[in-house]
């Protein structure tokens, strides 16, 4: 193997100083504090924090919400590179597989913005260049006139294929999200192949992909039940977890909530996943059910990455607290721009 | 060995706590080396980020020294 072994002491390196950097998160006493300011004061707020040079940098030529939402964006960006930069090895490898999920998400705001004939400066705004494309290339592509000539533009990259393949159809229904749902799956079953493709700290990695492609399924279910939509629901299961995708449509076609709780219960091993699911068998609005999901993932990333302090675990929950932490930001600075109560914004957070 | 003279035997166990000395101070030097090499990368991790415990970190990587000192002190001990 080309890859250079670099050994353990790397690993406690970049793992340490993520945990430091976790540390410095906005906590949970932050987001209550700020829920009671405007938007200048949370400004002002994350400005004394890790967002100082984005607000400052950006202060001049923005303000109010947009103010905040560039300088979230362009942090997360900053974040999430400069980790490419420091993972060493095999992490580096994990850390960037891991990333390109940004890349989808990207690439479809732009394809989306394109066939909605958004401006390009509109559509660049909202980017977050955190994954393998980074801010040239995307800024190649929102130069490209057609949905056509973007897809054209990724040839070579691994997501052209499914691109490809989608785009027709997409363009004729007017939406992507059959696109999507091919693009995410094709990279969890990518990341599934790297986890096991023998790399050092693989098995670590493929703990967590298949706790998080659960997840994912489990809120998938809860949402397509929610929504009671009687159409065909396997597209959107990820195969590769615990759920197969018949399995997954049969989950979503029962009737009653209990029978629907048990039967997931009875495909889960994880003790607390099996002690949270109990607390949903009371019918919850879905946004919560939601957040508790969440909350859950990230609280079972933090104890992985204490069972293994020196792996990807740690620089895995790192990126997904980060990402969280914008969220809230975000939730929070949209909500008081809306002028929502208190209570509302507080139930969008995850905290 | 029979005809080993008081002087030969007496060197040879000088020579012989030598090599002791030698080992103890060797072994515990190893032994501290890896010890603060892990800590050590993770202190300067944790520094990189937050440079206020510098101080406490240092005293952290530090620690493993005792190793090496009681290998010192038992080589001391022996050669003297």
């Amino acid at each position: 193997m080309a890859e250079k072994r670099t050994g353990l002491v790397p690993y406690e390196y970049v793992c340490t100083r993520l945990r430091v950097r976790k540390s410095k998160l906005l906590a949970r006493e932050d987001y209550l504090r700020m829920l009671n300011m405007s938007i200048p004061e949370i400004t002002r707020f994350i400005e004394e924090t890790q967002y100082k040079k984005e607000i400052d940098e950006l202060g001049t030529s923005f303000s109010g919400i947009d103010l905040l939402e560039i300088a979230l964006s362009w942090n997360l960006a900053k974040e999430y590179q400069n980790i490419q930069k420091i993972a060493p090895g095999d992490l580096k490898r994990f850390t960037q597989s891991y990333l390109r999920r940004w890349d989808i998400q990207n690439v479809l705001t732009i394809l989306r913005g394109k066939a909605q004939k958004i401006k390009s400066g509109k559509i660049k705004e909202i980017l977050i260049p955190a994954g393998e494309l980074d801010r040239v290339l995307l800024d190649r592509l929102l130069k490209e006139e057609s949905p056509e000539r973007v897809v054209e533009a990724l040839k070579g990259y691994t997501m052209y294929p499914v691109l490809s393949k989608w785009l027709e159809s997409a363009i004729a229904e007017g939406s992507f999200a059959h696109m999507e749902n091919a693009l995410y799956r094709q990279f969890y079953s990518d990341l599934i192949e790297e986890a096991m493709s023998g790399f050092k700290g693989g098995r670590n990695y493929l703990d967590y992909i298949m706790l998080e492609i659960d997840m994912i399924n489990i809120r998938n279910m809860f949402r397509l039940r929610a929504d009671r939509i009687q159409q065909d629901a396997r597209e959107m299961a990820i195969p590769g977890g615990t759920f197969g995708v018949d399995e997954f449509q049969r989950l979503v076609n029962r009737e009653d909530h209990n029978e629907f709780i048990d039967a997931v219960k009875s495909r889960i091993k994880l003790r607390p996943l099996l002690d949270m699911l109990e607390t949903l068998r009371q019918e919850k609005s879905l946004r919560e059910t939601e957040i508790e999901l969440i909350k859950f993932q990230i609280k079972e990333m933090e104890s992985m990455s204490k069972r293994n302090p020196f792996s990807i675990h740690p620089i895995l929950t790192y990126l997904e607290k980060k990402k969280y932490e914008i969220i809230n930001l975000r939730a929070l600075a949209r909500g008081k721009e809306s002028n929502l109560p208190t209570e509302r914004i507080r139930g969008f957070l995850v905290i | 060995m029979a005809d080993m003279t008081l002087e030969m035997v007496q060197a040879s166990q000088a020579g012989m706590k030598a090599l002791g000395a030698a080992i103890a101070v060797g072994a515990t030097g190893i032994a501290t080396g890896i010890a603060e090499m892990s800590i050590g990368s993770a202190a300067v991790g944790a520094t990189a980020e937050n440079k206020d415990i510098f101080g406490l970190a240092l005293l952290f990587v530090v620690i493993p020294e005792t190793i090496v000192i009681f290998g010192l002190v038992v080589a001391l001990l022996l050669l003297f």
